[in-house]
């Protein structure tokens, strides 16, 4: 077996980053400005507040358990039986929003680019490649993450560079937005596109150096919540809020208005799109890899290869039960706010737990030996 | 991987062939006619297998064995047959007794370096195997083993493959010794290791793993020592043989050894901390471990000067991805979004596709395929008529396929800017790769599209970032990150920047340069501060003794000025 403290600072940022960018980026702007107008940008920055408190709490935890996943700590935490509540709770959240994140892009290959091809096909290919992949160990899959990361990063950048000349700042004014009563539901809707930061869980006991996580998770929190907050804004000042309330992906209508100079690409929609298969790739990967890492975890086993096809068809099922896209906003936003139960308060509970009963894990042994590279 | 007899192999070579096994214990009796049957016996029946019996000093009787085909029949004749003939002058008229002959014989008579004694009747037979002269003389217990082998061998020739503007022009070719020794002297160092082994049960070849000591990681080349003798088979033609055996992932489409013909190549790499392995009867060199990177690098990289090389690698890296990606690209955009292209482009492509009547997955197929038949029919045929079929294959069919409304002529354009492309790449087990993931790829592109392409390069990179070779990962030094790695990937770095060996290959001696200079840039430094400018003008007119405070002469320092005035 490979030796499993192999993942460095950088690539756990890395992982971070590439699993909270995903297909939610698309309707984000649209949650955003259903919330608060223009404030917009405000909304998505207390969205991004309240996950990082999540993220933070994990990180906490992990940080006191290094060697071991929240499924093993919650044990010692809580009990036993207590603890396979939770436990069973966190593998079927992030199961089913493994498939809901499939179906979302499903949905979106479908509406927008193979206007033919039944949701089902996309779906099932998307979820293939996320089971054939889970079937590496824990190393190469940070070495995954760490590749694509580039590639979600530079298309974004690239159109919201390119949008600026559609650009008008009086769309985000006033900041504070007209409705400033139901904010919550926005902010909790843009905290739990942040879930997928729970995959910090599993890393943490495969890190170098368990010490540093707490730097990483605020480094891939400052770089992915900025890259929000920064579609957000160009979405918003593209478009103005009205118009967002009548698109249902409001970031891909804005690489469909962008175009790129010297007019090589007449438009950019279909390029996005297809550059953002790896981003909701690296999502689904990850919450895919969690959900049966968590599981070979929760029965001891050292091995979870073997649940990477067995779950396959029980997540495919439930991404086909939404009837429709409208049904499909519906639960992921009312399933998304519950899921912050689980990924919020619950560590949170165990971390107020675990510091009033002092249960701590045992340090790292070999943590002082930093190879290069 | 299994543990068996994996380290006695070295000393004792096993014996496999079915005769020689019975002998393997046998030795010599001191009977000259029993031994003289017994190797007649297993030999005596080939063409070139020659007997001589003589009589050493003229009164011992003795019997000489080798094979015609496999020596040198001067050396003999004059190198053993003579001296062993006569007596040497300073034993001349004295009779000499039994038990002082052999060491007479070995250390007084016998005009050969390599010369040995041995009793074992097996190890006989396979020095004769290996073109080595027995000796067997009359009462004595051993026998003289005399090296005499002397096989043609083709001159050191311009590698064919891998073929440079500025740099060495050797290549290797089949005999290991002279492959080793094109790799010793440009490495005349002490630490410069071979250590050999015997592959094959039949072939025997000899294989040779070269290292460096002080820098080659020790558990690399217990790997690699541990693989190699794990492989027990008849026979290895090639190094390709082995190469196939000692690789991590065997199904997988890419190559995790590097093979080459080059010795400076191969000294480079063992600079680096990598380990070579050469076998007799092959060519090509093997270096492990292997990174991706390594397949897109050329010896040129390193011998010409960095920008103008760091740019032709990025158009080579350009030709790598247009190889693999470019035909499923067009397929993806033509079939399903031909809204990205430039209007009046996507209405020029729409015009040369008018008359066709397939999709574009089919005619993008069916003319890959024919291009695939094309190269390799123009590899197999002989080269005089290769040229011919070439021109004919390429201009003519492509040109008859357009105007026969086959394809359009985009299409023909996409394929020869692929098949183009794929010829860049430097190395021909990657590009070969690469070639073969075209088609499941434009299949893809033809079911899904862009989003099809995506997730068929989605699966390759995957399974490039989970390969390993050796435990390096495959896309070492980019991912998992390593800065000094990183000076050599998409550009090629100053030799200056690159003072470090790869740390992936976590070598025992980091740093390339010697003791003073701490980094390379150090190295620089001092050698700026130590050039002068000793022709410049100025400096010229100073040690002439004109004027020494910055006025120029009225010539303005032009001589040809003065003449024209």
């Amino acid at each position: 077996m490979e030796n499993p403290r192999q993942i460095t600072m950088i690539q756990a940022v890395a992982i971070l980053i590439s699993t909270i960018i995903g297909v939610g980026v698309l309707a984000l702007p649209l949650f955003a400005v259903r919330a608060a107008n223009s404030g917009a940008p405000l909304v998505t920055l207390l969205g991004i507040l309240l996950g990082f408190v999540g993220l933070m709490i994990v990180t906490l935890l992990g940080m006191r358990f290094p060697n071991k996943t929240i499924i093993q700590y919650s044990e010692d935490i809580l009990g036993r039986w207590l603890a396979l509540l939770g436990n069973i709770l966190i593998i079927a959240f992030f199961a089913v929003l493994t498939s809901l994140t499939a179906r979302e892009f499903g949905e979106v290959v479908v509406t927008s680019v193979l206007k033919t091809t039944p949701v089902e096909v996309t779906v099932i290919v998307m979820l293939l490649l996320a089971a054939i992949t889970t079937r590496n160990g824990i190393t190469t899959f940070a070495y995954i993450h760490v590749f694509y990361m580039p590639i979600l990063l530079v298309p974004v950048l690239l159109i919201v560079a390119l949008s600026f000349k559609n650009s008008d700042v009086i769309n985000l004014q006033p900041i504070w937005g007209n409705a400033t009563g139901n904010m919550l539901p926005g902010i909790l809707t843009i905290a739990a596109l942040f879930q997928g930061s729970f995959i910090l869980t599993v890393v943490i006991p495969a890190m170098r150096q368990p010490n540093k996580a707490m730097k990483a998770s605020m480094l891939g929190m400052l770089i992915a919540g900025g890259l929000y907050i920064t579609i957000v804004a160009a979405t918003v000042s593209v478009f103005g809020s009205e118009e967002i309330k009548e698109l249902l992906w409001p970031t891909l209508e804005l690489a469909k208005a962008t175009s790129l100079p010297a007019n090589i690409l007449e438009r950019l929609d279909a390029a996005f799109l297809a550059v953002w298969v790896t981003a909701v790739f690296t999502t689904l990967f990850s919450s895919y890899f969690l959900t049966i890492h968590s599981m070979s975890k929760l029965f001891r086993l050292r091995d979870h290869r073997m649940f990477s096809f067995f779950l396959l068809a029980f997540v495919f099922i439930m991404a086909m039960l939404p009837q429709n896209i409208i049904q499909m906003y519906t639960i992921i936003q009312n399933f998304g706010r519950i899921g912050l139960g689980i990924t919020i308060v619950y560590p949170g509970l165990l971390l107020v737990i675990a510091i009033l009963r002092k249960k701590r894990g045992e340090p790292v042994r070999n943590q002082v030996k930093e190879n290069a590279q | 991987m299994s543990k068996r007899k994996a380290p006695k192999k070295q000393q004792q070579p096993p014996v496999s062939d079915q005769a020689l096994k019975e002998l393997q214990n046998t030795k010599i009796s001191g009977n000259l006619e029993e031994t003289v049957t017994c190797i007649d016996g297993l030999l005596g029946m080939n063409a070139d297998f020659l007997k001589r019996r003589f009589h050493v000093f003229g009164q011992y009787p003795a019997v000489m064995f080798y094979y015609s085909s496999l020596t040198n029949s001067t050396m003999i004749n004059t190198e053993i047959l003579k001296p062993l003939m006569y007596p040497p002058p300073s034993l001349e008229g004295q009779s000499i007794e039994d038990d002082r002959l052999k060491s007479i014989l070995i250390n007084d008579s016998l005009y050969h370096s390599e010369g040995q004694m041995v009793s074992s009747i097996a190890s006989l037979v396979e020095g004769i195997l290996r073109g080595e002269t027995v000796i067997v003389v009359d009462k004595l217990d051993e026998a003289f083993l005399v090296r005499t082998r002397n096989l043609d061998k083709r001159a050191i020739d311009q590698p064919a493959t891998e073929q440079v503007i500025r740099g060495p022009r050797e290549g290797f070719i089949e005999m290991l010794e002279t492959n080793i020794s094109l790799l010793r002297y440009r490495l005349p160092t002490t630490d410069f290791r071979i250590e050999t082994m015997e592959i094959g049960r039949r072939s025997k070849s000899k294989v040779a793993i070269c290292y460096m000591d002080g820098i080659t990681n020790p558990d690399l080349l217990k790997e690699v020592n541990k693989r190699l003798s794990n492989i027990d088979i008849d026979a290895v033609l090639d190094s390709g043989y082995l190469e196939q055996y000692i690789e991590d992932n065997h199904l997988s489409p890419f190559p995790q050894v590097q093979y080459t013909e080059r010795p400076d190549k191969v000294v480079a790499n063992l600079l680096e901390g990598r380990v070579a392995i050469l076998v007799d009867g092959s060519p090509l060199a093997l270096v492990v471990p292997t990174v991706f990177s390594q397949f897109y690098q050329t010896v040129e990289d390193y011998t010409e000067r960095f920008v103008l090389m760091s740019a032709i690698r990025m158009a080579r890296l350009v030709a790598l991805v247009f190889s693999l990606v470019f035909p499923a690209l067009y397929v993806a955009v033509i079939s399903f979004n031909p809204e990205l292209i430039p209007t009046e482009f996507a209405v020029a492509v729409a015009g040369g596709r008018a008359g066709v009547p397939f999709p574009a997955i089919i005619e993008v197929l069916v003319i890959e395929i024919s291009m695939e038949v094309l190269r390799e029919a123009t590899i197999r045929l002989p080269q005089q008529v290769g040229g011919a079929l070439s021109i004919v294959g390429v201009l003519v069919v492509g040109q008859a396929a357009v105007a026969a409304g086959f394809s359009s002529p985009i299409t023909v354009v996409i394929i020869a800017l692929t098949t183009i492309g794929s010829f860049a790449t430097p190395a021909y087990n990657a590009a070969l790769a690469l070639r073969l993931l075209r088609f499941p790829l434009i299949i893809m592109a033809g079911i899904f599209g862009l989003y099809g392409i995506m997730i068929g390069l989605i699966l390759i990179m995957n399974h490039l970032l989970s390969l390993k070779s050796f435990g390096v990962p495959y896309m070492s030094p980019y991912v998992p990150g390593n800065f000094q790695g990183m000076k050599d990937l998409l550009i090629r770095g100053p030799l200056w920047w690159m003072s470090e060996r790869p740390s992936f290959l976590q070598p025992l001696e980091k740093n390339r340069l010697g003791p003073e200079a701490e980094t390379g840039y150090d190295m620089l430094k001092t050698l700026h501060k130590q050039t002068e400018n000793v022709l410049d003008p100025m400096n010229v007119q100073k040690s002439k003794g004109a004027s020494a405070n910055g006025e120029s002469t009225s010539d303005h320092n032009d001589p040809s000025r003065g003449n024209t005035d």
